[in-house]
């Protein structure tokens, strides 16, 4: 860490220019900091910083480094380094990202690397995506140049991705039972 | 620097460190380590803040080093903030001790020390 090295003393703005930004408490975001996050509508209305127009989603900056969980019920654009799982809604793990965990999502695009495991109903494998682990997807697109170590499932959504081994209930209860569980897919089991 | 952002809806369980800045709207249960760090209205930390620059508008329950501290109306904290300058705003709800250090306590700040609750 290199935040209190000895250039600490170069005049910093801060204690004298303080009580001026004091007026305007959060939208301390400088206009012009996000390039990354495609137009998004702001989920939230109440606290957002919409003065600046920065979208309300969480960037994960290339400079930050997290170690552990992430849980969020909004976007998360991802250019740093996590180690640890990330539930989000919309996932974006951009280029220079490093990720190592489980990925959960609706939608996770792969631009980075990720180590570990994707579920998402949505995945996106950019070309500069480099995937060492399963994908458990609904609706996949891996465009070229992209790297996969892994399989590739189409179980998301499906309880426990043993959807295969299921398929042919032996009993009639055992089908009931299953169908009862799992709503969106009665013909199948039936079958 | 880039700033980082972690938005309302976002809970993070763990540690965060950047050498930038780090704007924080949602939960963070855990450390924080950055240069400039804003916790905003919205914000909610559960651990230590290490920044050189902090400002803090949310709620804090844990302890707080920064050479420079800004402590919003909005604030509320609980804990410790170990600063060298500090402004606290009024209205802000402060049950904390503020012991002030010297220069040379935040540039060898590597490790968090441990302190007495």
């Amino acid at each position: 860490m290199t935040m209190f090295s000895r250039n600490d003393k170069t005049p910093e703005p801060a204690p004298a220019a303080k009580p001026v930004a004091s007026a305007t408490p959060i939208n301390t975001v400088p206009p012009a900091s996000q390039s990354a996050p495609a137009p998004m509508e702001p989920r939230r209305v109440s606290a957002a910083p919409a003065a600046h127009g920065t979208p309300s989603v969480s960037v994960i900056s290339k400079a930050l480094k997290i170690t552990g969980q992430l849980e969020s019920t909004e976007d998360i654009h991802i250019e740093g380094e996590v180690d640890g799982d990330i539930r989000g809604v919309g996932v974006k793990i951009g280029h220079n990202a490093r990720v190592k965990g489980t990925v959960y999502g609706e939608e996770v695009e792969v631009a980075g690397t990720v180590v570990g495991k994707v579920e998402a109903r949505k995945v996106v494998i950019a070309s500069t995506g480099h995937m060492s682990g399963d994908v458990v997807h609904q609706d996949i697109r891996i465009d070229s140049g992209a790297y996969i170590d892994g399989h590739c499932r189409p179980e998301y959504g499906k309880p426990d991705g043993k959807a295969h081994a299921i398929q042919k209930p032996a009993t009639p209860t055992a089908a009931t039972n299953y169908s009862s569980a799992k709503p969106a897919e009665p013909a199948r089991s039936i079958a | 620097m880039p700033l980082s952002r972690i938005g309302s809806g976002l809970t993070v369980t763990g540690s965060l460190e950047t050498d930038g800045e780090l704007h924080v709207h949602g939960k963070v249960q855990g450390s924080l380590c950055a240069d400039r760090l804003v916790l905003a209205m919205d914000g909610e930390v559960e651990g230590d803040i290490v920044a050189r620059e902090a400002r803090i508008c949310g709620r804090v329950n844990g302890r707080v080093f920064a050479l420079n501290v800004t402590v919003d109306s909005t604030a509320d904290i609980k804990g410790r903030i170990f600063h060298h300058t500090v402004e606290v705003a009024r209205g802000a709800r402060v049950d904390a001790r503020m012991p002030w250090r010297p220069l040379n306590f935040f540039e060898t700040l590597e490790q968090i020390p441990e302190t007495q609750p």
